[in-house]
């Protein structure tokens, strides 16, 4: 019945269609309303013209761009009537083979003003009939579509209609809005330069200019936006210096504070502009739109804190965590000090990684581009983390003991406790966890350069917190501490034990230092770690005696001084194939470009030698032929950057992704869609990429 | 936030633009095989006045002009001595591309008239002189300096009734060379499909 039903009304549609408000076109459909049916003599009636290109397909702005064309209308309209030009909302950008087009990916609403002639008794009708020509396109094909569309109208008060209320107003506000800023535009040999003042230029964090007018800019290439003062500078390659009386155009541009790219319909003179202009600040993860709501801002601090939670299995910190537990349990400490230990062990762990986010956001806002575990692209400060490993390694293993008492050293770890102690233990768990950046804290770290300062810190504390919370449950769960295994004699044996992932790690970072300051600075690290060895060796023979320790010890810092003397060495771009069968090119955004210009389907990953987790990976699942076979197969560029060294360039694209830290993983599929990956990779999930 | 960042993508990402040719400077050299396997270069034709136009077959836009006009230019300027050579630039696997016979087939069909049919499927010329659309006119004078270039005519539609009206660019920059004139207009903005180009 139903089907029926719905069959005679196909058949039905054909018949009614020959005058219509509307049309079903094949890839477009097409509406044009008025705002009110009932329009007044002597008064401006506005109408829209609605289009809704199907999925993948676009129509174009009053200036296409390189290629297509704009939306054309022919009106038939009572004796007297007048109708204006189609007013646009502002485009978007699409670049397809390295040709821009200026387009509508989605509904768009054109506006137009008919003057309805004065004199006309109420109640008069008022028909109006548009032929409307058009494009439609998806990336390759183009199809003209038009259509013949009419309203009768009927003179009256011109009230608005209420049904169409909401959808004139969101046509006006889609609508750059007019202004009369004194714009001015010069040609700088083959560059195009637009100078706008503009009073929140600070806060501008991205922005195009779409010319109205053929000859100004070259469409397809980049944008460059800077700030003079209060005037922005845009600047982009000249299409053909002709000789422009004026340039009108919408400036598009994301301000901070703004949900919603704002736009401008400006007209420039020429005229004279700023030679140079300082760079905007980086459209940060979700700082383009401006709104980083509190939503943003809590879930950031959340995934701070079970990423911080997760860094306790990293080797690196769970011997430190495990003894420090274990030293609860077997100094059968009070409730009370517990609860102090576990407190002090948190301050130390909160109040380091406060003091390196506070120092990350310090070094950014002097316009360093850095990034979380940026110490560590300093050869001289992985020398030092791996003399500290091999000096906790060989305590753990018993070559001597640290008296905590009154002293709080650095590698007061198995020691028998006390607030100092605990609180110098949380720093070097927070210290030494930088390298383990693990799940959940790229998301929250890229977040917390973005938010504003107070609340970027507070997400900084969260890692903290999550990395203290393992312990703080101890100190306050007296349950808890009863289930930890009974201390004796095995506890010696276990704490022996725990000294072998300390000396992988240091391993690792010799391997990094190696990388980073060549064999040179390898062997000066050894030479030092040597030094060390047989000083701490040394000091502890003298512990328990009666002869002061202090010669060895001061040994032992002067080979810890010794890592001053490691100096970077020019940095050799690592042979990205080398850890996986992926042949691999090296990654930069130029490269990238042309790859998904070019629709290539194009994996990115970023790695670097002190970055654990990105070498589990390229150990694992990047390392595996069925991946690499499976890439191959399906065409699959592979690009890496290697952050083992500072590289503004590779900062400044994580930042783009809304990402300060890394492993990240991209992939740039065909048809333009990016997916970014879990941190933690499985061939299938790589495989099924390209299945 | 995910469409400013997806503008903001777009924008980083936007490619290297085409670095234009300029009017009044020589025009940029080539060589590519024509529909029946010869091969063809822009310095063949020194001394004479050639005509460049970017094809593609089942653009709307080229349709609109091969319902008669396109082939009346093709046929006027022979008549003068013009070389006319069609370029098609779309690669393979993308709207429009032919092979050489594909290419006869459409010029026989369309009763064409053009000296040569130039595949370009790497798209390594038209890159050269930045064809963006189809159609996209080029002229080339006989001591081998760009003359001409943009759209066929002044009026960007797909609507084969506007030709009557249109001002045709290449007709009266055809006439200038003819009548050792300038070229009034050098320039125009090129329209139609954009040039379906490899990658």
């Amino acid at each position: 019945m139903f089907h029926w039903l719905a069959a005679l009304a196909l058949l039905l549609l054909p018949t009614a269609a020959a005058a219509q408000s509307s049309a079903q076109l094949e890839h477009t459909s097409v509406e044009l309303i008025a705002e009110t049916a009932t329009p007044a003599p002597g008064r401006t009636l506005t109408l829209g013209f609605v289009t809704s290109p199907k999925p993948s397909w676009h129509t174009y702005w009053l200036n296409p761009g390189d290629a297509g064309a704009p939306t054309r209308a022919v009106w038939t309209l009572p004796a007297g009537a007048t109708a204006g030009e189609l007013r646009y909302p502002t485009p978007e950008t699409f670049v397809v083979s390295g040709l821009m087009n200026y387009v509508y990916a989605h509904e768009n609403v054109l506006l137009v003003d008919v003057t309805v002639p004065a004199g006309l008794a109420a109640g008069t009708p008022f028909p109006i009939t548009a032929k409307f020509d058009w494009l439609v396109c998806d990336d390759e094909i183009c199809v003209p579509e038009g259509a013949t569309l009419k309203l009768d109208l009927v003179t009256g008060d011109g009230t608005p209609d209420p049904a169409r209320a909401a959808a004139f107003a969101k046509a006006r506000a889609a609508l750059p809005k007019p202004v009369d800023w004194p714009a001015r535009f010069s040609f700088v040999g083959d560059r195009f330069v637009l100078a706008v003042p503009f009073a929140q230029a600070a806060k501008v964090r991205g922005g195009y200019f779409f010319p109205a007018v053929e000859g100004a800019i070259g469409y397809a290439a980049p944008q460059t936006l800077g700030i003079a003062g209060d005037t922005l500078r845009l600047e982009t390659a000249a299409e053909s210096a002709r000789d422009l009386a004026q340039v009108p155009g919408v400036l598009k541009l994301d301000v901070e504070g703004y949900d919603e790219p704002l736009s401008f319909e400006i007209t420039a003179a020429p005229g004279d502009v700023p030679a140079s202009a300082a760079a905007i600040a980086p459209a940060a993860a979700a700082g383009s739109d401006g709104g980083m709501g509190w939503q943003t801002a809590t879930l950031a601090l959340l995934a701070a804190v079970a990423g911080g939670l997760l860094l306790n299995i990293m080797p690196c910190v769970f011997p430190i965590l495990s003894l420090k537990a274990l030293s609860l349990a077997r100094g059968g400490a009070s409730e009370a000090d517990a609860r102090r230990e576990a407190l002090a062990y948190t301050a130390g762990i909160i109040l380091t990684c406060l003091a390196l986010g506070a120092l990350i956001l310090l070094l950014r806002a002097a316009g360093a581009n850095v990034g979380w575990a940026f110490q560590l692209q300093d050869p001289r400060v992985i020398a030092f983390l791996f003399l500290l490993m091999v000096a906790i390694g060989l305590n753990l293993a018993g070559l001597y003991e640290i008296d905590v008492a009154g002293r709080g050293a650095g590698g007061a770890l198995a020691a028998k406790g006390g607030a100092g102690g605990a609180f110098w233990t949380g720093v070097l768990a927070a210290f030494v966890a930088t390298p383990c950046t693990g799940p959940f804290m790229g998301l929250a770290l890229g977040a917390a350069i973005a938010l504003p300062p107070a609340a970027g810190l507070a997400v900084f504390a969260g890692l903290g917190f999550g990395l203290a919370l393992p312990f703080l449950a101890l100190g306050f769960v007296p349950a808890l501490r009863r289930r930890l295994p009974r201390p004796g004699a095995w506890m010696d044996k276990f704490r022996r034990l725990l000294s072998i992932p300390m000396f992988l790690t240091a391993l690792g970072l010799a391997w990094v230092l190696g990388r980073q300051a060549g064999v040179t600075g390898m062997t000066l690290g050894l030479a030092a770690a040597l030094a060390l060895g047989l000083a701490l060796w040394w000091f502890g023979r003298r512990q328990g005696g009666e002869r002061p320790a202090v010669a060895p010890l001061g040994l032992a810092v002067a080979s810890l001084l010794a890592v001053l003397l490691v100096t970077p060495v020019a940095q050799t771009q690592a042979a990205p194939a080398e850890d996986g069968t992926l042949a691999a090119q090296r990654f930069s955004p130029e490269k990238l470009a042309a790859l998904t210009a070019s629709k290539t389907p194009t994996f990115v990953y970023f790695t670097a030698d002190w970055c654990i987790t990105c070498k589990v990976n390229e150990r694992g699942a990047l390392g595996s032929a069925d991946v690499a076979a499976a890439f191959e197969k399906a065409g699959v560029t592979t690009l890496v950057g290697d952050w083992t060294n500072a590289d503004p360039v590779i900062a400044q694209f994580l930042e783009s992704r809304g990402r300060n830290g890394i492993p990240l993983y991209l992939f740039y599929r065909a048809d333009g869609t990016v997916e970014e990956l879990p941190q933690i990779l499985t061939v299938d999930r790589l495989t099924g990429l390209v299945a | 936030m995910l469409k400013a960042l997806a503008f903001a993508t777009v924008v980083a990402l936007a490619a290297p633009a085409l670095a234009a040719p300029q009017v009044g400077q020589p025009a940029p050299a080539f060589r590519l095989t024509d529909s029946n396997g010869k091969a063809r270069s822009l310095a063949d034709f020194k001394g004479k006045t050639v005509v460049l136009e970017w094809t593609n077959a089942e653009c709307p836009f080229v349709k609109k002009h091969y319902a008669g006009n396109m082939q009346a230019l093709q046929k006027a300027a022979a008549k003068d001595g013009v070389v006319w050579l069609t370029v098609n630039s779309g690669a393979p696997g993308k709207q429009g591309h032919v092979d050489g016979a594909g290419a006869n087939a459409i010029v026989k069909a369309k009763g064409a008239a053009p000296t040569a049919y130039l595949l370009d499927a790497k798209g390594d010329v038209g890159r050269a002189y930045a064809a963006k659309t189809t159609p996209h006119m080029y002229i080339v004078d006989p001591a081998g300096k760009l003359v001409y270039m943009g759209g066929i005519d002044d009026t960007p539609t797909a609507d084969v009734a506007d030709i009557k009206t249109a001002k045709n660019y290449v007709t009266a920059a055809l006439a200038d060379l003819k009548a050792k004139r300038a070229v009034q207009t050098a320039s125009s903005k090129p329209y139609g499909c954009s040039v379906k180009y490899a990658g």
